[in-house]
């Protein structure tokens, strides 16, 4: 019996249940040169040993079982006492077996009870898996029951989790199912108590595994679940090289945020079918059911390690986008214009992906409504049609019936476009805005290195000042506006314009040259731009703005603008009279209110006594200039007096002249007496 | 004599750091950092109860950051780290514009780092700031 390895012969069955069972399994059995596994362990029987007590202390016990798995059994003490407690105590230093590991282990076989096996060993390890203070007990009264308590942990790992599993044990190991419940996987951050059965098949197994009230975070707190019910059924099955499977999650209860998703309830399931083939899973076919979203399908290939996608193939029949879009898409859109919209509506989408590359994908939406809640933009009745592939080019297709933009009403707009992988251009797009439409010609665009570039020519066909002017929550304008916007050009967040824009208003022309405007639609848009203004119709413009009527032409000529947040800060600019003959009037009412602009240091040379009594009075100039630099508004007049500037020049009778002392002004307390003027609340500063 | 210079050196780079600090107006008021602070201003409320939770915490440099992510229920942490890089955001933009706005766009960082002073000074009892390599509750 010295001579344990001699004839004996076992072998690991085809499914392996626990390494360590087996270890065992082998190791006691290797007392016995006939038995073979776990078959021989149950008919062993203590009369075999009426020879008494027996002592081996062995350097090494090595069984071989011919092929390339041994047992060893390293400085090993076997005591088997018969007489007095029938019981085998082996001590081992060290056993190994295949690449499982046992240091320090202690086996108690109680050949009395006939039945249970003790198993205590300071560490073990299988793979890249190590555990250690392990107890097993292997009891095999009545219902036969494998327990085990350890703390385990990855190679890897620092940090040690407690495990604990009791399993029921079929009759037969290989063909019966084993039964686990009481499970549990303890660990910082990490509290996963599982129910397991396993029911082996020939080359494979069927394994349900259920979760209940189960949490589990990262360190960062970023990937974790609350809660968490549900269901894992996974059949496997080796064939060849490759590990054929198909299992079903079926998430039922519970919280998840998975940085940036965040699901607040279960109801979702995933399918998936296919087969691991060293580092490669193949998926031939799944499905994502993600409840009151919709259903996805899909199927590819990818590498386990490095995470290359060799092919997918996605399909989404109907996406419900009021569901998907605060669930799936606004954690991804960041700070974009789009992150803070309502959808409803249904979208189609399908994605064709060759070697981690995008090859193709098309979008259709179906009556899709977008609301932006800050009221930035929104279309209605979005119906789409884009098809985009690598290699082709495609038509694309979308319109909407209407919609708003910075509070401007949008017309029925039907946009064609050819897409030639990264690039789009279009000849033409109309859009109806308000009475008249914005049309867009020279469409081109491009994404290089994930920026826009564009560039486009665009002109306003006439427009109504009063419609606008209710967009915009201006004074109501009068007359109608339209412009020319020779091109303009996108480039990595900024816009310019090249040429003049022109724009028709009051009877006049205004005229913006050099427009640039950075992150336009951003927090903190930022915009520059020289203004002209020519022969406006100050009647009209000052019938708008309630500032009390001045007849005749207004010039203006704003360099060096620069506005943040739509707000200016810094600018060169001067408003005056223009050239020319036509009739020069402004109102007692206008004179009050330029006087009161400049401030309470302003003057108008109102003689009391008699041109109090005239409601209007002869000019011959008048002009306004600012210069702004750091919220301080240098101001000026149409020429210099001693301490002051002439704001309003009279001429003839009834003449008026009004003199401006302020020279520097803070452009809020500006903007502020503007608005007390506009509100009629101006007060009277006459000398 | 190279020593000497070399103190020399020293000294007017210490005076003109302070020179810097001194005369940067950290009160300047543009449009945009009166935008920026009326959008920080506005986030406040929201972030609040993550510096009292201890979720978050100011940094060393004049940002927050993610202290301990754990401290909020999962139906928030989608949008506490939002929160935190649309905050950073704007605090990156208002150091740039007080520095723009005193016309010395190089103080930017130390404008930053006066900032960073300010802000755990200015912060409340229970917050968390980032002092040596850890985070100390203040």
């Amino acid at each position: 019996m010295n001579d344990l390895n001699k004839d004996a012969k076992f072998y690991c069955r085809p499914f392996n249940y626990s390494c360590l069972t087996s270890v065992v399994l082998k190791l006691l059995s290797a007392w016995i040169p006939a038995c073979a596994g776990m078959t021989c362990l149950l008919i062993f029987s203590p009369n075999v040993f009426a020879i008494g007590s027996l002592t081996i202390t062995a350097e090494t016990i090595e069984h071989d079982k011919g092929g390339a798995a041994n047992a060893l059994l390293h400085n090993t003490r076997a005591v088997i006492d018969l007489d007095r407690s029938n019981m085998i105590t082996i001590k081992s230093e060290r056993i190994t077996h295949d690449d499982a590991e046992l240091k320090g282990a202690n086996i108690v076989v109680d050949l009395a009870a006939k039945t249970t096996y003790a198993i205590k060993a300071a560490r073990i390890s299988y793979q890249n898996l190590e555990a250690q203070n392990a107890n097993i007990v292997l009891d095999m009264r009545g219902n036969h029951s494998l327990t085990f308590d350890a703390d385990v942990k990855q190679h890897a790992d620092k940090a040690w989790a407690k495990a604990k599993m009791h399993c029921l044990l079929p009759n037969n190991l290989a063909t019966q199912a084993w039964e686990c419940d009481d499970g549990q996987f303890v660990a910082a951050r990490i509290n996963l108590p599982f129910s397991l059965s396993v029911l082996p098949q020939v080359k494979g197994f069927i394994a349900n595994i259920n979760l209940k009230n189960a949490n589990f975070s990262d360190e960062a707190g970023l990937h974790a679940a609350e809660k968490l019910t549900g269901h894992l059924t996974v059949v496997a099955k080796q064939e060849g090289a490759a590990l054929q499977f198909n299992a079903a999650l079926n998430w039922q209860t519970g919280e998840v945020f998975w940085q940036p998703l965040y699901f607040a309830n279960g109801g979702h399931e995933l399918q998936m079918q296919g087969n691991v083939n060293g580092d490669v899973l193949t998926l031939d076919s799944a499905t994502l059911k993600l409840d009151k979203v919709g259903d996805l399908n899909f199927n590819g290939r990818m590498n386990t390690k490095n995470y290359k996608l060799y092919a997918l193939d996605a399909n989404l029949p109907s996406l419900n986008l009021t569901e998907a879009y605060p669930l799936l898409f606004k954690p991804f859109l960041g700070k974009t214009v789009l992150n803070d919209a309502e959808l409803s509506g249904k979208a189609t989408l399908n994605i064709h992906v060759v070697d981690s590359q995008l090859k193709a994908f098309k979008i259709k939406l179906d009556d899709v409504n977008i609301d932006d809640k800050n009221h930035k933009f929104a279309f209605y009745n979005v119906n789409a049609d884009i098809p985009w592939s690598y290699d082709d080019a495609a038509q694309v297709h979308l319109s909407y019936n209407n919609g708003t933009l910075l509070n401007m009403p949008l017309g029925r707009t039907d946009v064609k476009a050819e897409v030639n992988r990264y690039s789009l251009v279009s000849p033409d797009i109309t859009l109806p805005i308000l009475d008249g439409a914005f049309k867009l010609s020279d469409i081109s665009a491009a994404r290089i290195n994930d920026n826009w570039y564009w560039h486009l020519r665009a002109a306003l066909s006439p427009i109504s000042m009063p419609d606008a002017s209710r967009a915009f929550k201006l004074p109501i304008m009068q007359g109608k506006a339209s412009a020319e916007i020779p091109l303009v050009t996108y480039s990595g967040g900024t816009l310019t314009t090249d040429g003049a824009i022109t724009l028709n208003v009051f009877n006049g022309m205004a005229t913006i040259t050099q427009l640039t405007m950075q992150n336009p639609l951003g927090n903190a848009p930022r915009l520059s731009a020289d203004m002209q203004l020519r022969n406006l119709d100050m009647g009209s413009l000052t019938r708008t703005f309630s500032f009390g009527a001045i007849e005749g032409k207004l010039d203006g000529d704003v360099t060096d603008l620069e506005m943040v947040n739509w707000k200016p800060v810094k600018m060169d600019a001067k408003l005056q009279s223009s050239d020319g003959k036509y009739l020069r009037k402004i109102s007692q009412r206008a004179v009050e209110n330029i006087s009161s602009l400049g401030g309470a240091g302003a003057t108008a040379a109102i003689q009391r006594s008699v041109l109090r009594f005239f409601k209007d009075f002869n000019y011959a100039k008048l002009g306004l200039s600012c210069t702004l630099r750091n919220d301080i508004c240098e101001m000026n007049g149409i020429e210099s007096t001693p301490g002051g500037y002439v704001i309003v020049k009279g001429s003839g009778i009834p003449a008026i002249t009004v003199l401006g002392y302020n020279k520097t002004v803070g452009w809020g307390e500006l903007v502020d007496r503007v608005k007390r003027v506009i509100e009629g609340n101006a007060e009277l500063i006459v000398k | 004599m190279k020593k000497l210079l070399l103190s020399v050196l020293v000294i007017a780079s210490i005076f003109t750091a302070n020179w810097v600090a001194a005369a940067a107006d950290l009160e300047v008021n543009t449009p945009a950092i009166t935008a920026l602070k009326a959008s920080m201003q506005a986030r406040h409320n929201q972030l609040s109860p993550f510096y009292g939770a201890g979720a978050i915490g100011l940094t060393k440099d004049g940002m927050i950051a993610v202290k301990d992510a754990a401290a909020v229920p999962l139906s928030q942490r989608g949008s506490l780290s939002g929160l935190v890089s649309a905050e950073n955001a704007d605090r990156a933009n208002l150091y740039k514009e007080i520095a723009t706005a005193n016309s010395h766009p190089e103080w930017q960082n130390e404008i930053q780092s006066t900032f960073a002073g300010r802000w755990i000074d200015k912060a409340q009892s229970g917050w968390f700031y980032q002092s040596g390599d850890g985070w100390t509750k203040k």
